[in-house]
């Protein structure tokens, strides 16, 4: 799915750091992933950070992944996307507590 | 005696916890070791309390619900005490039914904002210090369950290992059956008449010769 011509293979370490930092941050970012949530809940009075939330995570898609793929075509088709970008917030606000990290990695090993 | 109160907070959603230390254990005064009550308080909701028989069982649930989503399994959770079930990806059912008899069962419907506060103030009561006696093991072990099950399950080991046993398996049967199919007889006579031949056409030059 990536935009890249060389296919690396990612060690079971790098996975683990990958996502140690990726549950760091979301512990950081915490708020705003509550905002967000907030916003996808309560749509019709609160549009604002959803939609702005999906059209820079799409334009970064679009950046980064090969829109070749008909994975990625799916992923940036906003009339069917709302379920998994939802998904993905809903995912990383259930990891910001201590063993956040252990959800994490467990949620996407069994993905 | 006065009762301690301790207060997780998470953006929309509280949870006040009242009890007394264990004294007998030569514990700090601050702490929480024998709980009495508890009241999960959400902004514009019906408050939730009980006792240390519910707290847990609502906990457990919560916890095991959350798992579900997140390893993408069928959402629904049901117990004596409570019932979550998803409406749709962005909004979930609670049903909790009141241990007294004659009480109608209270519906709560929350977003995803709601549910990860309350799974975040729970997550730090858990790993409070000063607040014991909630079993953070068994919510700890549902966690890893399902990635322990991946690396030791007996079906997940015997779905790797038996495709290339069944493929070694038939292509032997089918190779031990060819081998009986086999007609050495037909190579005889193919042999032979290869033979014959081969004498014709050296016999045909000598006779070009004479």
């Amino acid at each position: 799915m990536r935009n890249a011509f060389k296919s690396n293979n990612i060690k079971l370490d790098e996975f683990e750091a990958l996502v140690q930092i990726t549950v760091e941050l979301a512990k950081f970012l915490y708020p705003y992933l509550r905002q967000i949530l907030q916003s996808r809940d309560d749509f019709i009075r609160n549009p604002k950070p959803w939609q702005e939330f999906k059209l820079r995570y799409t334009e970064l898609i679009s950046e980064r992944l090969n829109t070749n793929s008909m994975k990625v075509k799916r992923l940036i088709d906003s009339s069917c996307n709302d379920e998994i970008f939802n998904k993905i917030i809903f995912t990383l606000a259930l990891c910001v507590s201590d063993n956040g990290f252990l959800k994490l990695r467990t949620s996407l090993l069994n993905y | 005696m006065l009762q301690n109160k301790i207060l997780f907070n998470q953006s929309s959603v509280s949870l006040e916890i009242v009890g007394l230390p264990d004294y007998s254990n030569n514990e700090n005064k601050d702490n929480i070791s024998i709980i009495s009550q508890w009241k999960l308080m959400i902004i514009d909701k019906t408050v939730i309390e009980g006792n240390l028989h519910h707290l847990k069982s609502i906990m457990k649930a919560f916890y095991s619900y959350s798992n579900s989503l997140l390893n993408n399994e069928d959402a629904n959770y049901a117990s004596k005490l409570i019932d979550i079930f998803p409406e749709n990806f962005y909004t979930h059912n609670l049903l909790l039914k009141s241990s007294k008899p004659d009480v109608k069962a209270l519906e709560l419907s929350i977003g995803n904002a709601v549910f990860t506060d309350i799974i975040n103030v729970f997550d730090k009561l858990c790993s409070s210090n000063k607040v014991k006696n909630i079993y953070s093991k068994e919510f700890k072990s549902l966690n890893n369950k399902k990635y322990l099950n991946l690396l030791f399950d007996k079906k997940n080991i015997l779905n790797t290992l038996l495709p290339p046993i069944y493929s070694l398996l038939s292509i032997f049967i089918i190779s031990t059956t060819l081998i009986f199919l086999y007609d050495g007889n037909e190579n005889k006579d193919n042999r032979s008449f290869f033979n014959t031949k081969n004498k014709l056409i050296s016999i045909n030059p000598t006779n070009k010769i004479l």
